[in-house]
Order: structure tokens, then sequence, then C-alpha cells
């Protein structure tokens, strides 16, 4: 009875019922945009940092972190690197075998970090390809290395030169090697482009004497959102013989980062929030002040003050689903749109994004969650504001609201 | 009445360094340090790293001239055989066969394990003198694998840029034979302990050829090096010490 | 003569006309305020770089940052040092001894590098005297080769306050020195990374040991504000050609990176409140329309001109928004001094993550050229959503609108 009144009574001045409901339509959209935005960019952030080097998350031997040998290195038969690739949301698994080495040419030493990697799954994650400023990319036949520039550079050597690599290999044994130089690769992190060194990962288990061992396999993600998703998966497969390394473990100074930037992120989504909470609470009180006469002659005709006050409630929660319900569907399209095209940034920012080889973006998450949680946080809003018609009815003078 | 003169002057000095006609314990450490050490020696042995899931020996052959110069020759096992390390100084240089390269180490990697052991590239050129670089003091004397010993403790001079808060050294009062030692952080943790047997004869001189590093922390790790033969004070040049030679030494 | 209809109208209806004045300056005092939480994030985070190790401008000899050596210290570094220390926009300046080296205690054993500095002259550039956790930073009669380590690197050698270290590193000649240093201060920093390859010695004691006439590696300069950092920039570099002349930008870019993010950032929030703001206002001026439109309709019945009353609701919208604006610029500029001056604590908010220093202690900051911009933002936005309650006003029917409203 209360519900079709109250459903009559907003169709009977379409125009208020739709400024209203588009208020809260409004909120749900600015809500959403916001959030996504700001989780997509921290998605993004951590996305671009992992897609570097670390991944996701990474399978190491027991000890491997804290002392990288060799000897704390792994093996993952084909059939457990198979069951890892098939754990839902991995995108990739990537093995390399790292390894602490000299790295010589003509009379010039220098320590690099000597890494055997398949060159497919690699370039599929790090884009190592793209990387490239001369030669070409590892092939396994013919061999050979990629040197980073700035260690090209302080060697002096360019391609189709030897190097010798140098260290130790599994066990202790010596690892020594002459290889030619197949390309060179630019980092733009100077940590990296002074270090790097890459090989085939046969030919590294080769030269390191590891008979088929890796000292690390790096995960890749379709989201950040799976990661605990995947992380229990993987530790069920696994169980203790190896440690799983997450990027928070790995790049610790990205997640001081993040976790400050999303405490101040909340801040303003609170502020948000507040001033969707004004403009919804502002049509409200418009709409009530409006509806002062028609309360007051209904009241006068013998309306029950509660009755009232039901179908006034009802009609505000109606609007609020109205508004959210709508504003939900409209924003999903508004985030969809924007993942696939996303906003990009210019000016100095830009440049700073590309010094780092990260595209200039804006990203947007499409995490269903966080939609379901604004829209369900300015629901709430909306009928908190249901609040202000109530109070007003129960005070309404009927005679007085009738003249004025 | 020369001689007499010398004699006599001799004895003032003695008299005023040495308190009693015993020996100082500075005196014990030195004969105990230098009985492993001449001028120059060539010797011939096996290091064996032993750690909790494996184990690796290598034979080498080493030529030493003290205190600058040292040329370690691995002859096996096969992979590795050929393959030289050369200390001249503070620097540190291999031959490596493989790929026909000498490589000279830089300080970054000075930390890395030498072949796999327990020492590192760091440990072969580091000069502390166990002599000079510490205060000694008689503690005691004990029994140590059927020999009598002094117990002597040795404390790091201020300056002295060693890691260790004490180390403890067992010393054969017969032959000098470096028995047992212990090393010990500030707290008086024991972080390590080397131990010296088989007392044998070689090259004139009898000593102990069998040695074990035990790391106290790390249980089923140690380095052990066994001697096969040395030779003490063979005529050396430093001019053996050379990056050619490196490629030559059988 | 609109202007002051237009106001008065305004003031006709006090209740309406606060709802949107108050939504406009709440709106904007929160795309202020959280504009300025979002720069001061950026702003503190690049602050703890700078201020941690990095300064504004470094100077090198070319080719150190490739070939780390003890022998490519700048030449007359003391010189150029104090000439920088009297060029204009120079706060401080502070000259480096830098040398790769080992620091090594019973237990093991790390590469690090050694920072030879006079404490006094360091504290005018960065503020690990700040950080320090344990003991005191170069305290007068500190013993022999006094050393600040940090965190990391001490539990990493097992070493606590007042432990010996050794350090050991080449001199110019190539040959390795061992120096036994005592801990008498340790620090930390946001960057365990930091933390666990600096070491910190005087200057004097480092070339003592090194046995050397006094040289620096690495000039660090900060500019006296991160304003004017770009002009003393290109300033020193053109009066050192021959060296190398590097901004924090080049040497962290990952610092940048961030914080040319966050700045973006704050512009695209603060588009999404005034799109809020736009649509809230025009809204409730579409639903004050609509309550009016007897009133309208009687206005232009008795011979108002359409386009007068449509100049005079675009006035009303503009006015009450531009009341609500200032009045949300002056609370947000209150509110953004006080905050600045109290700073507001993040730790509760940034949960499981670990306390550390200055930098959870937020400082919101809003560059000025925000405050002339806003204004305008404001008006441009009021004017827009001001459009289309207007353009309601003149499709109104007046007999109808009589008899309907």
């Amino acid at each position: 009875m209360y519900l079709t009144l109250s459903w009559r009574n907003l169709w009977r001045n379409k125009k208020r019922t739709l400024i209203a409901a588009a208020s809260v339509f409004l909120a749900v959209l600015v809500a959403v945009v916001m959030r996504s935005m700001q989780i997509g960019s921290y998605a993004y952030m951590i996305s671009s940092s992992v897609k570097f080097y670390t991944g996701y998350m990474q399978v190491q031997g027991n000890g491997y972190w804290e002392n990288r040998s060799l000897n704390n290195s792994i093996t993952l038969s084909e059939k457990q690197r198979a069951e890892i690739a098939q754990i839902p949301h991995v995108t990739s698994v990537v093995p390399r075998l790292e390894a602490f080495s000299l790295v010589s040419f003509g009379r010039v030493t220098k320590v690099a970090q000597v890494t055997g990697v398949d060159p497919a799954t690699e370039n599929n994650m790090t884009e190592l390809k793209k990387r490239l400023v001369q030669g070409r990319y590892l092939t396994e036949s013919p061999g050979g290395v990629l040197i980073a520039q700035g260690l090209a550079d302080l060697l002096h050597v360019s391609v189709g030169d030897s190097v010798v690599l140098y260290g130790q290999g599994y066990h202790g044994v010596i690892a020594a090697a002459m290889l030619p130089v197949a390309g060179i690769v630019k980092f733009p992190i100077a940590r990296m482009n002074n270090t790097m060194v890459f090989l085939t990962l046969t030919n590294a288990q080769d030269i390191y004497s590891t008979d088929g061992r890796i000292t690390s396999l790096a995960v890749m993600l379709d989201d950040v959102r799976n990661q605990t998703d995947v992380f229990n998966a993987l530790r069920s497969l696994v169980c203790d013989r190896y440690t799983l390394m997450t990027w928070e473990e790995m790049m610790p100074d990205l997640v001081q980062g993040i976790a400050l930037d999303n405490a101040s992120g909340l801040i303003m989504l609170i502020i948000l929030y507040l001033v969707i909470a004004f403009g919804v609470f502002g049509t409200v009180m418009m709409m009530t002040t409006e509806r002062a006469k028609e309360f007051g002659v209904l009241i006068s005709v013998g309306m029950k003050r509660k009755r009232l006050i039901w179908v006034t409630t009802l009609e505000t929660i109606f609007l609020a689903f109205l508004g959210a319900v709508s504003g939900a569907v409209v924003s999903l399209a508004v985030i969809t749109y924007f993942h696939y095209h996303p906003i990009p940034i210019t000016g100095s920012a830009a440049s700073m994004f590309e010094l780092l080889g990260v595209r200039p973006i804006f990203y947007f998450s499409t995490d269903p969650g966080l939609l379901i949680n604004q829209a369900l946080v300015v629901l709430l809003i909306t009928l908190a504001t249901a609040l202000y018609p109530l109070f007003f009815i129960k005070r309404l003078q009927p005679v007085q609201a009738m003249h004025g | 009445m020369k001689k007499s003169y010398l004699f006599l002057s001799w004895l003032m000095v003695f008299l005023i360094i040495a308190p009693a006609w015993s020996q100082s314990p500075k005196e014990i450490v030195r004969k105990a340090n230098d009985l492993l050490r001449g001028e120059s020696s060539v010797s011939e042995g096996t290091l064996t790293v032993v750690k909790p899931t494996w184990t690796r020996q290598i034979s080498t052959k080493m030529w030493m001239l003290e205190p600058d110069y040292a040329l370690i020759l691995v002859t096996a096992p096969a992979k590795e055989k050929g393959t030289v390390t050369l200390k001249r100084k503070n620097e540190l240089w291999n031959w490596i066969p493989a790929v026909r390269r000498v490589i000279k180490i830089p300080p970054s990697m000075m930390l890395q394990p030498w072949m796999g052991s327990d020492f590192s590239n760091d440990d072969l050129v580091r000069q502390s003198s166990i002599v000079d670089d510490y205060e000694h003091k008689l503690t005691g004397e004990e029994e140590i694998g059927g020999y009598s010993c002094y117990k002597i403790e040795l404390t790091p001079k201020p300056e002295a840029g060693v890691v260790w808060g004490k180390i403890i050294m067992w010393v054969s009062k017969q032959g000098y034979f470096e028995l047992k030692t212990d090393f010990y952080d500030e707290d008086g943790t024991l972080i390590k302990t080397l131990i010296g047997s088989e007392i044998k004869t070689m090259g004139g001189r009898t000593l102990p050829t069998h040695w074990e590093m035990i790391a106290v922390n790390k249980p089923g790790h140690k380095t052990v090096l066994d001697y096969r033969s040395i030779k003490f004070n063979v005529p050396l040049e430093p001019s053996f010490f050379s990056l050619q030679n490196m490629k030559r030494v059988r | 003569m609109i202007l002051s209809l237009a106001w008065k109208n305004i003031w006709r209806n006090k209740k309406r006309s606060l709802i949107i004045i108050v939504a406009t300056a709440l709106g904007l005092w929160g795309s202020l305020l959280s504009g300025a939480i979002w720069m001061g994030w950026g702003e503190s985070m690049v602050d703890t770089a700078i201020s941690r190790d990095l300064a504004h401008i470094q100077i090198h000899k070319p080719g150190y940052a490739q070939n780390k050596e003890i022998i490519n210290y700048i030449p007359d570094g003391f010189q150029i040092l104090k000439e920088t220390q009297n060029l204009p926009g120079i706060a401080a300046v502070s000259g480096r001894t830098l040398v790769e080296g080992m620091a090594a205690s019973p237990t093991s054993t790390f590469g690090v590098k050694i920072v030879g500095i006079v404490p006094a002259q360091a504290k005018t550039v960065t503020d690990i005297y700040k950080r320090l956790i344990e003991g005191e930073y170069f305290p007068d009669g500190g013993g022999r080769n006094p050393v600040v380590i940090g965190r990391k690197l001490a539990d990493r050698l097992g070493l606590k306050l007042h432990s010996k270290i050794v350090l050991s590193f080449q001199d110019l000649d190539g040959s390795l020195n061992y120096a036994a240093g005592k801990i008498v201060g340790i620090y930390k920093t946001e960057s365990s990374l930091f933390d666990q390859s600096n070491v910190f010695m005087r200057q004097a004691d480092l070339f003592r040991l090194l046995n050397t006439k006094p040289l620096i590696h690495e000039i660090a300069i900060r500019a006296e504000s991160a304003r004017i950092m770009p002009q003393v920039y290109a300033a020193v570099k053109a009066n050192y050609p021959q060296l190398a002349v590097h901004s924090w930008k080049e040497l962290a870019p990952e610092v940048a990176y961030t914080s040319a993010a966050m700045e973006a950032f704050t512009y695209i929030f603060i588009g999404i409140i005034l799109f809020a703001l736009l649509f809230g206002i025009t809204n409730t001026m579409l639903m004050a329309v609509i309550e009016r439109f007897r009133e309208l309709g009687v206005l232009i019945a008795v011979g108002m001109k359409k386009g007068r009353v449509f100049t005079m609701i675009l006035l009303e919208t503009i006015l009450l928004s531009i009341t609500g604006g200032v009045a949300g610029i002056v609370i947000g500029a209150i509110s953004i001094v006080y905050l600045a001056h109290a700073g507001i604590d993040l730790t509760a908010l940034a949960s499981g993550m670990e306390t550390f220093g200055a930098s959870t202690v937020l400082r919101p900051f809003l560059p000025l050229d925000m405050y002339i911009a806003l204004p305008i933002m404001i008006v441009i936005t009021a004017s827009l959503s001001a459009v289309l309650p207007a353009w309601k006003v003149i499709h109104i029917q007046p007999s109808e609108a009589i008899r309907t409203y």
C-alpha cells in the first residue's frame, strides 16, 4: 500500500524526482570514478614496477633472498612449472638463473648481475626486446649475451665483441665462458643499466653447472587484486620446500610509498563523501521544503504523520536506489571505457614517467568490488539524508505550511 | 773483550724487555706463527669444503713469498685444473685456462668465497697480524690432544683493523704447535674455532698438517686443509709471481 | 540593476541560498584541502629523499657515476665547495668523501659506501642527524674513528651501539686499509637499502686513514627553496661545465616519477570535485527554478523580458557560487595553514606499515598559483552550472506556469 503510494508520488512530479535521482546518480559516478582511478593508479604503479624485474611474486630456494648463492637454487620440473602456470589469474611464469659474476673485456673487469632467461617468456613479462638499442635479441643459437648499456660503456664493448664471464657456479665450481655480445639493452634505472647481463637460461645453466636448476621463478598476474588467491594456491603447491616472496617483500620502499599514498587517498575519499553528502542533502532538503504546502494539506485532511513519514521515507529509498543503481551501471560503462582508453598524462609529469619507461597514463580499475562498495556508501549517505524529511514532517505546522 | 761487551749489551736488552727469563706470550705466538711460514715456501695440499648438503675437494699447489706474494695452482678436480690465483700485495688475479684469460678481482668481489670455500678472497689478502695487532697475555696452561699447552689470550690493539673481540690460543710447549684457536666477538660469543692436528715432519719441520676451521654458529659447515708436502725457504723471486708465470706454472 | 535584483533574490530565500553556498564552500574547501594533502604528500616524499641523501643538486667529476673509484675525486673540490657556498639561491653545501669499501663484524661482511663528512656541514644539507634511533651524531670526544651506521646494516652485521666495526677500503695507491671504528650512532630512514649501505665517518678521520690530502667526490647543494632549484641548477651547471652537475630528478628518477604522478593526480582530483560541484549546483538551482516557476511566470507575465530573467537567474547562480567559493577558499586556506603547522598523523591510516620518521606526518601544501587558478575555475564552473537552470526559465509559458504552480 505504502509502496504503491510513494511510487505514484514519485512519478507525479517527474522533474523533481529526476533531479533528485540525478544527484545520487552523479554522486555514485564521481565516487566510483575517483576510487577507480585511485585503485587503478596503485595497480598501475605496482604492475609497472613489478614488470620491471621482480614479478608479483617469486618462487625461490629457502634462504636465497638473504644469501644470493647458486647453492640456494631450486629445481622445478616441467610438470611443477605447468601446474603453477595453470593457477587461475597467473598470466606467465618466468624462470631465471641469477649469478653475480665478473664480466671482463680487454683490461676492464666489472661485477655484473648475470641472468639466464628464457628469451620468449622473459620478453613477454619485461619486454626486454624493446630495450634493445643495438644488435639483436637473445636466441638459443647462435647464443651470446645482452649487456646493459652502462656496463657496455664501462667495458668499452660493442656488438660482436666477445666478453668473458667469470664467477662461481653451483657448489663453488668455477664458472667461466667467453661469449659474443649479441645486443645492448638500455634500462632507465642506473643501477640496472650498470650491472645487467642476460643470456639464455640453458646457456647459463651450462656455464654455472647448475644442471637444470633456477634461482627464481617470477610469477605474473592479471591483476594485483588476485594476488592473495594466487599466493595461497602457490603456497599449497610448493608447501614449505621453497620460499615465496611477494613484491611487497622484494620492494619494501614501494609498499611504504603506496601505503602512505593510500592513506592520503582515503582522506580525500572522505572529503569527497562529505561533498557528496552535502550535495544530496541539499537536493533532498530543497525537495522537502518545496513540498511543505502539500504535506500541510495532507495532514490537515487527516493523514497520520506516521503514514506520511513512511511514504516519504520510502520515496527517498526509491530515489536512492534509482540513483545508485543507474549510477553504478553508468559508472561501470565509464570506468570500462577509461580502462581501455586510459587518460594520457601530459606536460612535465609525462617526461618523468617516460624517463622510467612507464607509459604516462591514468589507469582505471574495473574491480567490481569497488563499484559495489562506492554505490553502497552513496546509498547509505542518501538514506541518512532521509532523516531530514522525517524530522521536517514531525515538526510541521500544517496551517502555517499551507499559507507559507 | 769486544765479544763479551756485545754479549753484555744483549743481556741488558733482554733484562729490560723480558722481566723474567721465561718467554713472553708474544714470543710464543710469534714462534707458533713462524712455524707455518718461512721466508718462502712451496706446499701441496687439499682443501675440503664441508657443507650440510654437499662437500667439495680441491687439490692445490701453493708458492708463497712472505709477506706479499702467493700463487695457488688448482691441480684437481679435472674441470678446474690449471686455474691459478695470484696474490700480489693487495691485488688478486685469476688465470682461467678455459677461456685463456687473466682477470683481476675487483674490490667488490673480495667478499666472494674463494673456490666455494669458507674463505673469502678478502681472507687471502687481509693482512692482520696475529703477532703485531694484538696484546698477548698468558692465562694458564692446559692439555690439548695430549700436548701440554700455553693458553694465551689475545686482545686486539684499539686501532687495529680486526673484527675479533678476543682470541684464545693454545700453543704446545713442545714444538710451538698452534693446536686450537678460538675466535670471539666483542660480547664474548665464540664465533669460530681453528684446530690443528696430525703432527708430522715435513720439509724439515715438525708441524700440524691437518687444519679444520669450524663455524660455531653454522652447524655442518667447515673447511679442512690437509698438507701433503711443504718445503720452506726455497729460492723464490718476486718475479716468479708474475701474470706471465700464472699461465706457465705446473 | 539586474545585479542588485539578483542579489536581493538570493537573500529572499535564505535557506535555499545557504544550502548552495554551503555546498559550494564545502566542495571547494574539500578540493583545496585534499589537493593540498596530495601535494603535501608528494612534496614530503621528495623532501624525504632530498634530505636523506640527495640534496637538490650534486656535483661530481664526470664519469664518477660509472666508476666510483677513489681517484675520481673532484679536482679543486674544496675550492669549488667554497665558491658554490656563495652562489645566489644556495642555502647550504656539503662536501662528501666517498669510498666504496667493506664493513666487517665477527659474523659477517658487507659491501658499503663510506661517506666522509664534516658533521656540522652535513647537518645543513641532510637530516640523518635527526634520524638517529640510538646514540648520538658524532658527539664531541666520541673516541677514535666514530662511525654512524644504519639500523639495517647493524642488524646484518650483528652489531650494537658502541660496538667495534671494521672498515676496509682501498686508498689512492690501490692498497687495502683496515680500520677499526666505533659505532656512536645508529640511524633509520624509510629506505632500508640506504640504511644497509651507507656508513658515515668524519672526513678528518677518513683522510688520516687513507693517508691522503683532503679530497671530496661529491658536493651536495641545497637550494633556498625547491622553486628556485631549476635556476640554481642552471647557474651551477653553467659555472662548472667541466664537472658533472645533476639535479635530484636526474639522480632519482623513480622519486621524481612518483611525485610527478601525484601532482598530476591532484589536478585530476580537483577536476573531479569541481565536476561534482558543477552538477550539485546545477541540480539545486534547477530545483530552485522549478520551485519558483510561478514567481518567474508572474514576472514574465507582467512584462519582464525573457532575456533579463535569463540574465537574472544566471547572475543569481554565479553570485551564489562565488559567495560560496570565496568562503570555501578562505576556510580552505585557514585549514591548510593550520594543518601545515600541526601536521596530520597518518600512522593510524597507514596500518601494517613500519612506523618511521617524519614522513607519516603529512603537511598539506598548495602552491600559490592554485589559489589563483581555483577561483577562476570556480567562476567558470558556476557559469556553466547556471546555464541549464537559466535556459529552463526562457522556456516558461507564463500562463501555464501561473496556473500549474
